[in-house]
Parts: C-alpha cells; sequence; structure tokens
C-alpha cells in the first residue's frame, strides 16, 4: 500500500437544510421550532432587542439582563435558583449588541416546571437593591482582573480606538462605572425593553409539538406588549486620530497585538466572499497568518483574523499574544501577508483546500438541532432565512481567486489599520 | 444509551463503533493511554509537547491538518495528566482521510528537528499566554506542587518549568513514540454516520499493518496519606485577594467517586449551590466562588477557590469556607437538595450525548478506564448515590490534615 497517496475526497457540493418551522403565539411573537435529534432534551432561546445598543447609560443592558434571575414580585433569588436548579435545568443569561435575554436548557421532561417560572423573570423582575449590590460587586471585582489581562485591554483599546467612547460598539467599562446607575435605571430599562413587541423565540430538541401551545399560555400573553417599539437608535463614532497605540508593561512576558479598521457587515453583498478571503488569510488553522507567525517562526501560540459583523456596523480585527521580542517582527509579518493577498493571486490548490473546509464547516454548523438553532439565530438578527447558508455554500465553491484579489485591495490594507499592543 | 459494537486488531488496538445516523458528519478518535503523569521529573510538560508534534508529518504525508481540511473536517487534541486525546471530525463520506491521516502518525512520524524546534517555541509562548502573563496563572503549579510530593501529578500538563520544554531533544521524542504510541496502547473510536462494517475494513486496511510495542508497565508512585495542613502564601501582581483549598479525593474509578462529583455540585453547581448562596450571596464574603474536582485516574483534588471581596481579610475567608463544610460533615444531606444534584447531572449527561463527538470522547475514555459501556451506567451510579453515601464523603475529605491551602494575595 503505498500510504503517500491520499484517499479520494468527496466534495460538499450541496446539502439538505434542516427543516424548522415558524408560528406565531397569540400576541405575535414568532417562534422558530427545530423538533429534531435523538435526545430528549429542550433548549429554549428568547432574544429581545434589549441590548447594548439600546441603553442610555454603560452598563444598564448587561446588569439588567443578569439580574433577571434576582428577584420577581413573587419570588426571591434564592427561590428562582433553587427551582431553575431542581428541575435540573441551566438559564444563562446574556446581554449582547443587539439582543439580549435567556437561554434555557432542560431536560424534555422536565421543561413543564419551567415555563411559568421562565416567564415571570421576564414579566416581573423587580431589581432588589440587595441583590443590584452584590451583582455589581461582583461585576466590578471580575473587571478589575480583566485589566490585569494584555489581551483584554488590547481589545478594549482597540475598539475604543475605532468607535470612540460615544458609540456602543466601543464604550469601554471602568470600575467608577458600576457606581453610577441605580436600581430605579434598571427597571425602566427593563419596562421598556423586555416585552412581546420585541420577542423572537427559538426552541430546538426533541419534544411533542404541545408544548408550543404550553409556551403560548405564557409568553403568548397579550397584556405583555410595550408601550412602542423599539426605536432605531443611531450614534455618532469618534475614531481615535492615532492608528498606533502602545501600553507599555514593564512585568509582561508577551504583548497582545490588535490591528484592524472599520469594515463592511453581514449584510453587504461582498460579505461572503470577504469570508472566504477571511479564511484563506486567518480565519482557521490552517491559515497564512498561523502558517507564517505560528508554525514557521514560533512567534505565537495563535493568531487569528475576522470580520466581526453587527448588525449596525462592522470590522477587522487581528488578533494574538507573542513574545514581547518579535513584537515588531509579528506587526512586519502581518503586513507582509496583507501585501501579499492583494499582489498575488492566491494558488489554486490553497483556495481548494479552504473551500473543502468551509464546505465541511457549514455542514457542521447545521448538524444537529443544538447547533442549527445558534446558526439560525445569526441568520434571524440579520432578518436572513436559510437560503443565506446555501447562498453561502455557492459562493464558497464558486469564488475565483481573481475576485479575492479584488477583495484584498478593497477591504485589507495595513496603512490603514488601527495598532493596538499592550505589553 | 450510547449503543456500540467494538473489536481488536491482532496488534491490540481497541476500536468502537457507534452509529448515528442523524448525522451526516463522522467523528474519529484515538485516544492514546499516556499524559503527564508518565513523564520523567527533569522533564515536564513532555507529553503536552509531543501532541503538538504529533501534527509536524509522518512517515509519508508532511503535514497532518491540510489534508483533513481539505476533506471539509476540522481536529484537534489535548493532553491530561493521564491521556492524550486526538479528534477529527469530517464528513462522513470522506472517513478514509481520518483512517489515512490518523494511521500515518501511529506508524511513524517524521521526526524532523525543524518542526520539533517550532513547536518547542510554540509551546514555550502557549506556557507563557496561559501560565505567566496572566494573573492567577501560576495557582495550578502552586496547587499540585503543595498538593503532592511523590506522584507526577505535582507539575501541571503543561510542565512545571519553561526550561525543561526547551532542553527536549529529538531521542527522547523518538523514545516516547515508540514506547506510547503504539497501537496496543490507543483506543479509535468512530461516531456518526459510519457502518461497523465500513469500519472494520477500513481499520484493517490502515491501521492492521502498524505493529505492536511492548506492553506499557508503569510504575507511578502513589502518593502517600496527607497527614499534615499544608499552607502556602504567595504575593502576586493581581488585583484581588484569592483563596484556594485542594483537599485529596479518591481516584476516578473508585466506587466512591460518584458521591464525590455529588458532593462537588451541592457545593457548586448552580446559583442555588451552598457556596455561591451562603458566601456570596448571604455573607458577601467573596466576589465568586466555586468548587471543581480533578477527575483524574489516580487519586485526584477537590479544589474550592474564592476571590475574596475587599473587606474580606484572608483568615476570616478561610474560616467561613471551613465552616461551611464542617457544617455538611455534621448535618443529613436533605432528600430536596439530593434530588436537586441528581436532576442537574442527569440533564448534563444527557446534554452531553447530544453532540457525536463527546459521545466518542466518552466511549475511548471509559475503554481506557476498562470499560466502553461504564459510559451507559453513569446516570445510574450519580442515581443511586445516597445522602449517607455523601455525607460519609464529607467526613473523608473535609478535614484538616487532608488539606492543601494556597493564600494568594495582592501584594498592592
Amino acid at each position: 500500500m503505498n500510504r503517500s497517496i491520499a484517499p479520494e475526497i468527496k466534495l460538499i457540493e450541496s446539502i439538505d437544510l434542516p427543516q424548522y418551522d415558524l408560528v406565531h403565539l397569540d400576541n405575535g411573537v414568532p417562534v422558530y421550532v427545530i423538533n429534531a435529534g435523538d435526545q430528549d432534551v429542550v433548549k429554549i432561546e428568547l432574544m429581545f432587542k434589549a441590548g447594548k445598543w439600546f441603553e442610555d447609560k454603560n452598563l444598564l443592558a448587561d446588569i439588567a439582563n443578569r439580574m433577571l434571575r434576582e428577584g420577581t414580585s413573587k419570588h426571591n433569588a434564592k427561590q428562582i435558583a433553587d427551582e431553575f436548579d431542581f428541575y435540573g435545568a441551566n438559564i444563562n443569561t446574556g446581554a449582547g449588541f443587539e439582543t439580549a435575554g435567556a437561554v434555557l436548557y432542560s431536560l424534555t421532561k422536565q421543561v413543564d416546571h419551567l415555563l411559568p417560572l421562565l416567564f415571570e423573570i421576564f414579566t416581573e423582575s423587580v431589581f432588589p437593591q440587595k441583590e443590584f449590590d452584590t451583582i455589581a460587586n461582583n461585576r466590578k471585582q471580575h473587571l478589575l482582573v480583566d485589566l490585569k489581562k494584555n489581551d483584554f485591554l488590547a481589545n478594549r483599546n482597540f475598539v475604543n480606538a475605532l468607535y470612540g467612547q460615544t458609540h456602543p460598539y466601543g464604550r469601554v467599562t471602568e470600575p467608577e462605572d458600576f457606581g453610577k446607575i441605580s436600581t430605579a435605571d434598571l427597571t425602566t430599562f427593563f419596562k421598556k425593553y423586555y416585552n412581546s413587541d420585541n420577542l423572537i423565540i427559538i426552541i430546538s430538541g426533541r419534544f411533542d409539538e404541545s408544548l408550543i401551545k404550553r409556551l403560548n399560555l405564557f409568553f403568548g400573553n397579550k397584556d405583555w406588549k410595550g408601550d412602542m417599539p423599539a426605536p432605531d437608535i443611531t450614534y455618532p463614532s469618534h475614531p481615535s486620530a492615532e492608528l498606533i497605540h502602545h501600553t507599555e508593561k514593564a512585568e509582561s512576558v508577551q504583548s497582545a497585538l490588535a490591528l484592524g479598521n472599520l469594515s463592511i457587515n453581514k449584510k453587504h453583498p461582498d460579505f461572503l466572499k470577504l469570508s472566504v478571503l477571511n479564511t484563506v488569510f486567518g480565519g482557521y488553522f490552517g491559515s497564512r497568518l498561523m502558517s507564517n507567525i505560528r508554525e514557521e517562526k514560533g512567534y505565537t501560540y495563535g493568531i487569528y483574523s475576522s470580520f466581526v459583523s453587527y448588525p449596525h456596523g462592522g470590522f477587522i480585527e487581528i488578533a494574538t499574544e507573542v513574545g514581547k521580542d518579535v513584537r515588531q517582527a509579528t506587526m512586519d509579518e502581518i503586513g507582509y501577508e496583507i501585501n501579499r493577498l492583494r499582489t498575488e493571486p492566491i494558488d489554486e490548490e490553497e483556495l481548494k483546500v479552504v473551500k473543502n473546509y468551509m464546505s465541511g464547516k457549514i455542514l457542521r454548523s447545521i448538524d444537529g438541532p443544538l447547533k442549527f438553532s445558534e446558526t439560525l439565530k445569526g441568520l434571524i438578527i440579520y432578518n436572513q432565512d436559510t437560503s443565506y447558508i446555501q447562498q453561502l455554500l455557492k459562493t464558497v465553491r464558486e469564488v475565483k481567486s481573481g475576485e479575492l484579489l479584488e477583495l484584498a485591495n478593497k477591504y485589507l490594507d495595513f496603512d490603514k489599520m488601527y495598532k493596538v499592543t499592550v505589553g | 444509551m450510547i449503543q456500540f459494537e467494538q473489536f481488536t486488531l491482532k496488534n491490540g488496538l481497541k476500536v468502537i463503533v457507534h452509529h448515528d445516523a442523524t448525522t451526516s458528519m463522522a467523528a474519529v478518535n484515538i485516544l492514546y493511554k499516556v499524559g503527564s503523569r508518565d513523564e520523567k521529573a527533569e522533564q515536564t510538560g513532555f507529553a503536552h509537547l509531543f501532541e503538538h508534534f504529533m501534527f509536524e508529518g509522518s512517515e509519508s504525508i508532511p503535514e497532518f491538518d491540510t489534508p483533513l481540511q481539505n476533506a471539509g473536517g476540522e481536529n484537534n487534541a489535548f493532553t491530561s495528566n493521564d491521556i492524550t486525546n486526538y479528534y477529527d471530525i469530517l464528513p462522513a463520506n470522506n472517513l478514509e482521510t481520518a483512517f489515512w491521516l490518523e494511521s500515518d502518525r501511529m506508524l511513524s512520524l517524521a521526526f524532523e528537528e525543524e518542526s520539533l524546534a517550532t513547536q518547542k517555541s510554540v509551546v514555550i509562548e502557549e506556557f507563557k499566554e496561559h501560565y505567566i502573563n496572566q494573573p492567577y496563572g501560576d495557582v495550578w503549579h502552586k496547587i499540585c506542587a503543595l498538593s503532592y510530593k511523590v506522584h507526577p501529578y505535582q507539575w501541571p500538563v503543561i510542565g512545571k518549568e519553561l526550561s525543561h520544554v526547551e532542553q527536549v531533544q529529538m531521542q527522547s521524542a523518538k523514545d516516547f513514540f515508540f514506547k506510547y504510541y503504539r497501537p496496543n496502547n490507543a483506543v479509535l473510536v468512530v461516531a456518526g454516520n459510519v457502518k461497523t462494517d465500513e469500519v472494520k475494513q477500513l481499520a484493517e486496511k490502515w491501521f492492521g499493518e502498524i505493529p505492536a510495542g511492548e506492553p506499557i508497565v508503569r510504575n507511578i508512585p502513589q502518593e502517600p496519606v496527607q497527614n499534615e495542613e499544608r499552607v502556602l502564601e504567595v504575593k502576586a501582581d493581581v488585583p484581588v485577594n484569592a483563596i484556594y483549598k485542594a483537599y485529596k479525593m479518591c481516584a476516578r474509578k473508585d466506587e466512591a467517586f460518584h458521591a464525590t462529583d455529588l458532593l462537588r455540585d451541592i457545593l457548586s453547581t448552580g446559583d442555588s449551590s451552598r457556596l455561591y448562596q451562603q458566601l456570596v450571596k448571604e455573607k458577601r464574603l467573596f466576589s465568586s466562588i466555586g468548587a471543581y474536582i480533578s477527575e483524574t485516574v489516580d487519586a485526584g483534588l477537590f479544589v474550592i477557590e474564592g476571590k475574596l471581596n475587599a473587606e474580606t481579610s484572608i483568615d476570616k475567608a478561610n474560616e467561613a469556607i471551613e465552616e461551611m463544610l464542617a457544617q455538611i460533615t455534621k448535618e443529613q444531606i436533605d432528600e430536596t437538595e439530593l434530588t436537586k444534584v441528581k436532576n442537574k447531572i442527569e440533564a448534563y449527561m444527557v446534554f452531553g450525548e447530544t453532540n457525536i463527538l463527546n459521545r466518542a470522547m466518552n466511549l475511548a475514555y471509559f475503554e481506557m478506564l476498562g470499560n466502553p459501556d461504564g459510559i451507559n451506567h453513569e446516570i445510574e451510579k450519580y442515581l443511586s448515590v445516597t445522602g449517607e453515601m455523601l455525607h460519609q464523603v464529607a467526613v473523608n475529605i473535609f478535614r484538616k490534615e487532608n488539606c492543601n491551602t494556597l493564600r494568594y494575595l495582592s501584594k498592592n
């Protein structure tokens, strides 16, 4: 047997998208239903337009969301924790830039016990002062630790340089900010944004269809509309005039780097093709940045690039941590790789590997109901449907290296990038 | 319930097949029964460095990752105290690519000096990134060294010090490979949209001719029973004081393991858990606190770690944890609390099964422990734990002379 000959590869030319239903509760709340798989589990994801974009004071979206588990008019924080835990459920709350909400993970046989409380925390939260003090303190202590991490600082200084403090994508939190919000602020934010007009639900797992009826008994409530829909807000950005930002840390043995600039987001027609270019550049383990800076030079444990997309904007970010002595050398290599993408067409063999890798990744992104629900969520936020996945596969299969060369010249320019270093 | 079939090749390679028709993917998981506990005291971190080296080309294939990515796959690996585990996930119809790649690197490596040098640099940067240039980064080094005086668990998987990684020579890599990376010391699990016949044929074709190695005889010195309380105090550039209490606990296969794990859940799983409720919420002594177990083949550690609020003295923090643990040793656990942690663990186990890679890893791990079917009896073992068993475990573990305390203080 000749072991140097690879087995034949079967290409992924098309995919069968998983089935899902879109139904509406009595009050109009859309519910995406993915009923599949082999395990009797349920994941209920509740997404409210209550993210950082909608806050008028730093931290409101985050703390209001975190405090949903800290007390309602009927149950205190301990009772809420006891109830979710007793039935073996996990409830993760979290606030992003656009949406905020909760994800409930439960065994199918237990989920009915949890629906009343799940509804209650979104409709009757009361934000007790004592619990607020504890949560704010814990968050602040956590931030103090993060502020000692070079990678955290580099990312924070980077987004702040791109957008400035006036914009939610660039705004950074200082320890004293925790003292500037009150439980009254939280209550106001909660009442304004957590309501049925502002909600989308994704339910995935394996369950009896009647579960949707029981979900409707609570979340379909018609007396739960907000005063007004979430307003369409815009913010001015104040990018830094300086491209280079360095924070020296005498005691550090490594420096954290964050490089990049504002760019397009998922809504832009170039974004699909750009995701192929990014994969070549720094988007997977075999990327040029990884091959050069980790696998050839040994400067770092890892280096990645990504086109970060948010509903109201986007940027490219290249991030790594490297030995202090090779900080400049790493910077030079990043510039070299960008220049190479702008001047030389990508070799067909290299592009083929990227295309095949990305096709496999698309297949993995829809494998199983829970994984598919994550992918679907990423589409819903942009008002896209699953045809986007087919479009992505088609783009990946068809894009030519000439087009990628053009895109590199349009979207990658080392000289115009912010270069933020810490350490 | 994870259904599976199993067979063994003539060279001793154990193969387990788990069929799942609901996925279009396949997971290929190879567990090698070697970890940092097999290292020499002067060459710590070696098993993990070697894991990196496994991606640097094998006898007939210059590099591991690219052909797998070309087949639409993704792969990674991890090293623990006891095992080194490699996995590939790829479209099931490209399954053979994973067999080709994995078998070639089990047959023999390229052993190139240049790639060893590069991976040493990469691992040194990994060491710096996670254990030096990081607040509290050296905590695990300190806990291991304090808790184990004889057993190789006294150094962490990444290695005791950078110099050990720097000094590695090629001959050690060759010796290590031909001793531990042999088919008779490995478990291959194939899970997903695959058939046993197909896997059998591929296993024979690609792995069948790889020669077996000598049987592994381990003489790992076991840690003697600890008879004195150990306390270490360090000062570092961190913003918040922290405390770590590492108690000796049983080995993974010990019959007290499941009760010990549930005891950990009672202390620390979920917002309703005792540590969080009493010490963060009620007494407000800590900003965060939790417990975890090391889950090792030889006797392990039950660790409680907390970050102190600014007003809490380190003595007060220690006292509060000890008081809480003493309370568990004095009273019976009530039925509601016991039912809660059982419900929690059951949900955790079932959610774990939603992912084929997890299923594959679990089958491999339980085969390493002695029986792959063990994974299918885990839930019933947890459900059969009684309050009395939990109580007994708590009494055995939470003793001062069984404890290693690290007081990690801010020097500012």
